[in-house]
């Protein structure tokens, strides 16, 4: 809201500097953006928030200076002289009805008959400059500026152009057309208002004015306008056409449904001073009736202490309310029945007065050290685990990222490890052809791999820990939002599953039994994909990006990617591990040299060696590959792993560690046929 | 490891398997004694490196070899064989150092035997070479920012809470007295979903699902499933669909902090938010509210922060609206309650003299690896 400096002081009389006021108006509720000299004037920018649209005008904003200055406010009465009274009753030229009353609670119109269409005065046309409205002639002027002066937007119709003299409130037709006064072509539904005569839409109601009924320099008869619409209808009218006004901005906000009348009249009275004329006698009133039934409210004295923690004199609150405009209907020492004024719709409640108190009072004079008892907080168990999950990801080298939560149809395709169903959808894009809610995370990591390749960023290994959106069958309740981590690296799949294997470690400290499956996708490289499983549930799953999507995406090398399911991994969580006593007695480590079929897996081997070994068995270490085709033929690879072997009661004889390599031995030889190095 | 290891190993199986003390003990004797007389022998580097590698090498050289056939001992014979061990280890080294100093020049007393004193210039140590830094990853400044707000915000009893993304509109409006007519529910505002067989879902409906645009949304969550007292910090994403820009991008990060009691004041939310910026910012802040409006607030403010001479905003605040206590079953009679929120972009932004928020969301390593 632009507020012209000169045109506020009409108001009210101010002994500060524009400056010093807009810092006042700033702290009391009406931000402050800039102020501007224009002229000998000054435009204050300020902010006005939503629930103020008194504050659309400049005598709201008086009001408020009023009140903070202790000073009067002068409102002016519209009187027109009798010399400028139509001895004709308004009812008498044209006739109204209203089809539409939840888009148009109140609609009354006045007439001016003979007026004179000609440029404004220069007073005017300054204050309207000056707030960036742009002057058109005395007839419009006039509208605008009762609008910017009281926040009631206005329109003033062309009396001859309106066809059958009738004004009919009612939704548009689906897709009827309009022409506005910007001369451009809008298609309506039945959601708007429109004003119409007894033939056509001449207003889109509370938006726009029509082109066929505007006031020009020929017109000499008027019909004046104020109405009251509802702001759900305006905004939606005004979102749809992209048709935004300063009058749908008001209406959105709420205009004062008692200020209708106040404002046609100081309109004619503006007018017939300016245009010459004469004021038809009456309204055409939709609701003449009317009447904005505010409630009453009652308001506690220690209900203001409780809330803003500190007392307030109970007269300086009253003082306060009475001047922003509320009426005391009965008092006590300390408590008060009192009614809003209809400009303050938002004010129906104590809480509301209490607000009302508080930022005239000055919010600096409540204090900044008052009693606050001490409480206890707890670290949550997914704070602990995510610090793990996190020092494991850095430690390997993975610096993290944070990638959108919704992807475009490329991302979204590329992989959908967690669930078979379609992605959820938004309606509305978030990035460029984004609205696909994501399955995986490992796309958007991929394609963070391949910025940072772009940018000559080396071997960038990212990873990052957010939710995946997965679908359920039935669209009941929300979709499951599943915690997880992903990553994308150079190395090779032993890496991505390396970092799994640590990760559980550390977070559940063998708590969480793991089996492995192969997991295949097009995405995945062949014989590279794992899922892992836990209690029967997907934990997390690994691989290395396959050579179709290596070439699409022209990545310039191989990539390892897996994503980790934190939700239950946190099922596993072991907050406070237990000491497991050292073993005083020293391990025996015996190295064997596997000759096995190429098809065997480590998986099987060290699950056969672990269950033939027997409890003896402390660690079963991978150490090698390698094959010789000239010593062992083709299709055999050998696999060097050491045993370690400890007994927690004694320490192991020779003779105990032969025993367990014999049943190593003979179990490997039986399920694989392996056969050990001579 | 490699094949050549395995060679050795499969060159002396025997040593892999168990020996008596005898075994073990004449084992290093004649070790001993061939180490002694090759190492008397030899006559230039490259051969005393060879000769160090077949004795003492660190992964399979003989005393390692025959050190693991000590395992196979018991333990009352160990402690013998331990001793013999490093009394054999000790008189290898010493002649693996008697040879090296007489391939240098030096006597075996190291005195010098040239006159000219010109020692032989062989590859030597720069301790100055760049130090190995093993690469660590580094935690993303936004995540930084957040767990420096949890841990503040914990030392002054509030506890992190969180909740979904993906949230119904009673959570995301209704229950937060955000009314069917609020501009704040417009469907171009919002990222609503999808549903099946119709593109536009109405946003009025109930079941009417969106991707939440404030954490307020967990504050009801938390309120609706526990009794006060409440002191709590919701975290998380947030999304509303503004065009990215330096300022603006359409997902971003909120906390929110929420405290219901009795009797909790305005006087208590300002003294608590001083502390929060004084412990933030390391040093004595003042706090200034300018009143403003929310729908989940009343009275409701806006926060602003001294530091460095100038007033910045730090987020808005008010007194839990009655209405919100309602619908979560609280009796704003009984219990009252302040709330708060701030952006943790801005606040990580400024921390960091960040000042595209877009960065934040590159993931360029560059960007990353500064934090």
């Amino acid at each position: 809201m632009l507020v012209s400096w000169e045109w506020l002081t009409q108001y009210v009389d101010i002994d500060l500097s524009p400056d010093d006021m807009a810092n006042r108006f700033a702290l009391s509720g009406l931000n402050h953006e800039s102020t501007t000299k224009v002229g000998p004037d000054f435009v204050i920018d300020l902010e006005v928030t939503s629930n103020r649209g008194d504050c659309l005008g400049h005598i709201g904003v008086a009001r408020e200076a009023s009140v903070l200055l202790s000073t009067a406010l002068r409102i002016p009465t519209p009187i027109v002289s009798p010399a400028s009274v139509d001895s004709a009753q308004t009812s008498s030229l044209i006739k109204l009805s209203n089809r539409f009353e939840t888009g148009c609670p109140r609609y009354t119109g006045k007439v001016i008959r003979g007026v004179k269409v000609a440029p404004s005065p220069a007073w005017m046309q300054r204050r309207l400059t000056a707030i960036g409205v742009k002057p058109v002639n005395n007839v419009v002027d006039a509208t605008n500026y009762v609008m910017f002066e009281c926040g009631q937007p206005l329109h003033a119709f062309d009396l001859s152009k309106i066809r059958g003299s009738e004004i009919i409130v009612r939704p548009a037709e689906a897709k009827e057309k309009f022409i506005a006064i910007d001369h451009r072509t809008y298609e309506l539904d039945p959601s708007m208002v429109v004003i119409a005569d007894a033939e056509r839409a001449i207003a889109l109601g509370g938006v726009m004015g029509g082109e066929d009924s505007e006031v020009s320099e020929t017109t000499v008869d008027l019909l004046i306008e104020a109405a009251d619409f509802t702001p759900l209808a305006i905004r939606r009218a005004a979102r749809k056409l992209r048709l935004h006004s300063p009058a749908s901005y008001r209406f959105e906000r709420r205009v004062n449904p008692e200020g209708l009348l106040w404002a046609a009249e100081r309109c004619c009275q503006l007018i017939v001073e300016m245009a010459g004329g004469k004021v038809t006698l009456g309204f055409v009133d939709s609701a003449p009736q009317s009447k904005t039934q505010m409630p009453e409210v009652i308001l506690r004295k220690q209900r203001i202490i409780d809330v803003l923690g500190i007392e307030i004199p109970w007269k300086r609150s009253l003082d306060i309310l009475t001047a922003l405009g509320c009426t005391i209907v009965s008092k006590s020492d300390d408590k008060a029945t009192m009614v809003a004024p209809p400009y303050r719709l938002d004010l129906p409640r104590e809480i509301d007065l209490i607000e009302e108190v508080a930022r005239m009072n000055g919010y600096e004079k409540i204090p900044e050290d008052a009693m606050v008892p001490v409480f206890v907080s707890a670290r949550r168990d997914k704070d602990v685990m995510l610090q793990r999950v996190r020092s494991v990801a850095t430690a390997a080298g993975y610096d993290e990222a944070l990638t959108a939560s919704v992807v475009n149809k490329q991302a979204s395709s590329l992989i959908s490890p967690w669930t078979a169903l379609p992605p959820l959808m938004t309606q509305v894009q978030l990035l460029e052809g984004a609205t696909f809610l994501r399955r995986s995370i490992v796309p958007s990591l991929i394609q963070a791999y391949q910025n940072n390749q772009s940018q000559q960023n080396r071997d960038a290994c990212l990873f990052e820990t957010a939710m995946v959106y997965l679908p359920s069958a039935d669209s009941k309740g929300l979709p499951t939002q599943q915690n997880t981590l992903a990553w994308v690296g150079t190395g090779s799949s032993r890496d991505s599953k390396g970092m799994i294997d640590e990760i559980i470690h550390r977070v559940a400290h063998g708590q969480a039994v793991t089996t492995e499956e192969d997991f295949t996708d097009p995405s995945i490289a062949d014989n590279t994909g794992v899922r892992v499983l836990c209690d029967g549930r997907m934990l997390a799953w690994y691989g290395n990006v396959s050579r179709s999507v290596r070439s699409t995406l022209k990545l310039d090398q191989d990539l390892t990617f897996g994503e980790l399911n934190l939700d239950l991994l946190q099922e596993f969580l072991l907050t406070i591990p237990r000491l497991k006593p050292i073993v005083p007695y020293p391990a025996i480590q015996r190295d064997l040299n596997f000759i096995l079929d190429e098809s065997v897996r480590w998986g099987s081997l060290s699950q056969v060696v672990h269950k033939s070994a027997g409890e003896l068995l402390t660690d079963c270490i991978y150490r090698e590959t390698y094959r010789d085709a000239k010593k062992d033929g083709e299709g055999k690879k050998r696999v060097l792993l050491s045993l370690i072997l400890q007994s927690t009661t004694q320490t192991l004889t020779g003779q105990q560690a032969d025993d367990v390599v014999a049943k190593v031995l003979q179990a490997t030889k039986e399920s694989f046929d392996a056969t050990i190095v001579a | 490891m490699g094949i050549f290891v395995l060679d050795r190993l499969e060159a002396y199986p025997t040593l892999l398997f168990v020996m008596s003390l005898a075994e073990f003990t004449s084992s290093l004797d004649s070790l001993l004694a061939a180490a002694e007389k090759s190492l008397g022998l030899v006559a230039d580097e490259a051969g005393l490196e060879e000769l160090r590698v077949l004795y003492t090498g660190a992964k399979n050289g003989q005393l390692k070899s025959i050190q693991k056939g000590m395992s196979g001992l018991s333990s009352d014979e160990r402690p013998a064989a331990g001793k013999k061990f490093n009394e054999v280890r000790d008189a290898v080294q010493a002649a693996i150092d008697a040879a090296a100093a007489r391939i240098s020049g030096g006597g075996v007393d190291g005195a010098s035997p040239k006159a000219s004193g010109t020692k032989k210039l062989g590859p030597q140590v720069d301790p100055t070479l760049p130090g190995v830094r093993p690469r660590l990853g580094r935690l993303h400044p936004i995540t930084q920012t957040i767990e420096d707000l949890k841990e503040i915000m914990g030392r002054l009893g509030f506890s992190a809470t969180e909740g979904p993304e993906i949230e119904d509109t009673w959570h995301n409006f209704v229950a937060l007295n955000i009314p069917e007519d609020h501009p704040a529910r417009d469907p171009l505002d919002n990222f609503y979903l999808a549903t099946a067989g119709k593109n536009a879902s109405d946003p009025s409906a109930l079941d009417a699902k969106l991707l939440r645009s404030q954490t307020s949304t967990v504050q009801i969550r938390a309120m609706e499933s526990q009794q006060p007292p409440l002191r709590i910090i919701s975290l998380g994403r947030v999304y509303r669909p503004d065009e990215a820009d330096a300022t603006h991008f359409p997902m971003f990060h909120q906390m929110e902090g929420l405290w219901i009691d009795t009797s909790v004041s305005m006087a208590q939310l300002k003294s608590v938010l001083r502390m929060f910026a004084t412990s933030y910012l390391g040093g004595d802040v003042t706090i200034r509210f300018r009143p403003s409006f929310f729908p989940f607030t009343e009275p409701s403010v806006e926060v602003d922060y001294f530091w460095n001479d100038q007033w910045i905003e730090f987020g808005g605040a008010g007194m839990v609206d009655p209405n919100v206590l309602k619908a979560v079953g609280y009796d704003p009679e009984e219990v009252s309650g302040f709330a708060f929120g701030l952006g943790v972009e801005r606040l990580c932004m400024r921390r960091y003299g960040i000042t595209d928020i877009r960065d934040l969301f590159r993931s360029d390593v560059r960007f990353l690896r500064q934090f």
